[in-house]
């Protein structure tokens, strides 16, 4: 293995410059499954049939506590892959611990959040609308979920085995990951919860 | 201490939740639809942009040019999709 120590650790090798790119790759077919999910939300918003609309059942505080909690936990995965360069293990163990809170704090508030639907008389099979919504904030939601047992998976690699060319990389494409989780919530943020509130 | 919170960082997080904050006024201040949907769209695409910028690196990579066009492409791809989705479905042309 040829690492190159001019380069932060997680762009060290030849392999990690290609684990990088793959993943952004990934990244541009997760863009266009959540385009096809906003898509067929966009369309059937209006389809509520008897069951309640997303103005009546969109509420603004959990979004708030949702979306602060996911933005806080974007700047601290960005602060564990800064730690990570400036060769901080037990910062970047840290700001990955807290990261993780946060992403559990966020599904926690989400699984509410669907509680409540789901006693307003929305459920999957409500609506159009309800299938639409349901499939698009699960899908994002599912994706926070695995990230949480990944993270974990990350942490105790890095507790073992502390910073090596590998586990630098996989820690910096898990950060890609999760700020990409985020990306994706601002859009249902804004074009879900903020436009069927307005 | 320092070394752990660098300014870039710090300052992009605070841009977020300002963008954030902007979005929010579309749900406490009475406006239109239209001004309403511009504001967010210029919120949510600035945030997605800096999240991109700021927190993902993808500037500074040896292989950013890779990885700016398969995002550009990513992008057009989604606006294609919802965009074609609503004008043929919804719009009515």
């Amino acid at each position: 293995m040829n690492i190159d120590h001019s380069k932060p650790l997680e762009y060290s090798t030849e392999t990690n410059d290609l684990n990088i790119i793959g993943f952004w790759v990934f990244i541009g077919a997760e863009i266009a499954l959540f385009a096809t999910l906003f898509a067929a939300y966009f369309i059937l918003e209006g389809r509520v049939a008897d069951g309640p609309s997303a103005g009546h059942l969109f509420v603004i505080s959990t979004l708030m506590i949702q979306t602060f909690v996911l933005l806080t936990s974007s700047f601290t995965i960005g602060l564990a892959v800064n730690a990570m360069r400036v060769g901080r293990k037990g910062a970047t163990i840290g700001f990955l611990i807290i990261t993780l809170i946060l992403g559990l704090g966020f599904v926690g508030v989400e699984i509410y959040e669907f509680y409540e639907y789901v006693h307003e008389g929305l459920t999957l099979q409500t609506s159009a609308f309800s299938a639409a919504l349901f499939t698009l904030l699960g899908t994002h939601g599912a994706h926070v979920s695995f990230g949480l047992f990944w993270g974990i998976a990350i942490i105790i690699q890095l507790a073992k085995r502390g910073f090596t060319p590998r586990t630098a990389n996989k820690t910096f494409i898990f950060s890609l990951y999760w700020h990409f989780l985020d990306v994706v919530w601002i859009f249902i943020f804004s074009f879900v919860y903020l436009k069927g509130m307005m | 201490m320092r070394e752990l919170f660098p300014a870039k960082q710090v300052v992009g997080f605070i841009a977020s939740l300002v963008l954030t904050v902007i979005a929010l006024l579309v749900y406490f201040i009475d406006m239109s639809f239209q001004l309403g949907m511009i504001i967010l769209l210029l919120t949510a695409f600035t945030q997605a942009g800096l999240q991109l910028v700021v927190f993902m690196h993808a500037g500074e990579s040896p292989d950013s040019d890779s990885i700016y066009v398969n995002t550009y492409y990513g992008i057009f791809i989604a606006l294609a999709i919802v965009f074609g989705s609503l004008l043929a479905m919804v719009w009515g042309y």
